[in-house]
């Protein structure tokens, strides 16, 4: 049994190995994984009644680090074939600007406080995290990581090369403060006694980003809505001044 | 096709952000900057077309694709942030309570104060 486990292992390994040294089979091989991954973990994720603590990306995430590791592909390799998709990001954060012009009306209903609370919140959401994760010793490099960690995905990953972070620790980051926002916030929210949707949404969206904007849409589509305004705000607020700001510290 | 030709307007948007960005050596992806534009140019002319909304929709569903390959680095690369999680870990956590509470506050606030403008509530 363990001999049979042993040869496929051996046959695994020398097929994959084939296919990555190729280019093109390594980049189809990259996408398929990747595919795979994303359409077994919505899958997944379904039949687990959609929890909140568990959104289909970490799902996806964890089998295409299985899958890879079981092929015993590099992530240096899969990184190179899987550039078929990530040069997608580009259009996709510009992608970001349609339904932010769609939400834009609402700002008018609530436009003192929001312009009020954005530009404090969003800079403490990058500037909390910052100062404590430079107060525990983290080097240089983990600090740019986490500095961008309530901001969507796509623009983050902007945020973080300009800044020199990990990607890869920044998404993780991304992924843990999306989670927690979203607990924090309903925590926070009956402490606090607050029932205004508006203003449950734009926290959520300020704050957890794409995962807390999904959990806005659950509670209705003001705070949807409000949610997504809070979200396509912090991004393009964090993106335009937290590079300015460093370099003023000499970061 | 529809679609298409609304790819084709995201793709614009993102080359003249990576030109500005290239141009005026500013410290912010070219991806942003297109955004930016684009909302602006939406604000202006007041309407959408259909085959932008349909393109910019498509692309905003699979957004999980397109960011896995940056997630699942994680998995292989936790060795070189060893000594560091404890920081790491607080920030993300303490940082994000502290950050929804100071959000949550100031908005409480601010929606009170100007509900008292305007004589309602």
């Amino acid at each position: 049994m363990t001999d049979l486990i042993g040869r496929l292992a051996a046959i695994i390994h020398t097929l994959s190995n084939t296919l990555v040294d190729s280019p093109s089979a390594n980049a189809v091989l990259a996408i398929a994984l990747t595919l795979g991954a994303f359409m077994a973990g919505n899958r997944l994720f379904a039949l687990l009644r959609s929890p909140i603590l568990l959104p289909p990306v970490v799902i996806a995430a964890c089998l295409l680090g299985l899958g890879l590791t079981i092929l015993t592909v590099s992530y240096a390799d899969y990184h190179k074939g899987a550039q078929w998709l990530t040069v997608l990001l580009g259009p996709a954060t510009v992608a970001l600007g349609v339904p932010l012009y769609q939400q834009m009306h609402h700002i008018r209903a609530l436009w003192r406080p929001i312009l009020f609370t954005l530009p404090i919140a969003a800079l403490l959401a990058a500037g909390y995290a910052m100062i404590i994760a430079a107060a525990f010793g983290a080097s240089p490099e983990v600090v740019a990581s986490v500095a961008p960690k309530s901001v969507t995905a796509p623009i983050a990953i902007g945020i973080t090369e300009q800044l020199g972070g990990s990607v890869s620790l920044m998404m993780g980051g991304l992924l843990i403060t999306g989670v927690v926002a979203t607990v924090f916030v309903d925590l926070a929210v009956r402490w606090m006694n607050i029932r205004d949707p508006r203003i449950i949404g734009f926290a959520l969206g300020l704050n957890g980003h794409a995962i807390g904007t999904a959990r806005a849409f659950e509670l209705g589509t003001t705070a949807g809505a409000f949610a997504s305004l809070g979200m396509g705000l912090t991004g393009i607020f964090t993106a335009l001044t937290l590079p300015f700001v460093l370099r003023v510290f000499g970061f | 096709m529809v679609v298409l030709r609304g790819f084709l307007v995201l793709s614009v948007f993102f080359l003249l952000g990576e030109a500005s960005r290239i141009l005026f050596a500013l410290p912010v992806s070219g991806g942003v900057i297109g955004m930016i534009l684009l909302t602006a140019t939406l604000m202006l002319r007041g309407r959408i077309s259909d085959s932008l909304a349909q393109a910019s929709g498509a692309l905003i569903s699979v957004l999980v694709l397109l960011i896995m390959p940056g997630v699942v680095g994680i998995f292989f690369q936790a060795d070189a942030f060893s000594g560091q999680w404890l920081a790491i870990g607080l920030a993300l956590v303490l940082g994000t309570l502290l950050s929804v509470l100071t959000t949550l506050w100031l908005l409480q606030r601010s929606v009170r104060r100007a509900g008292q403008e305007h004589g309602n509530d």
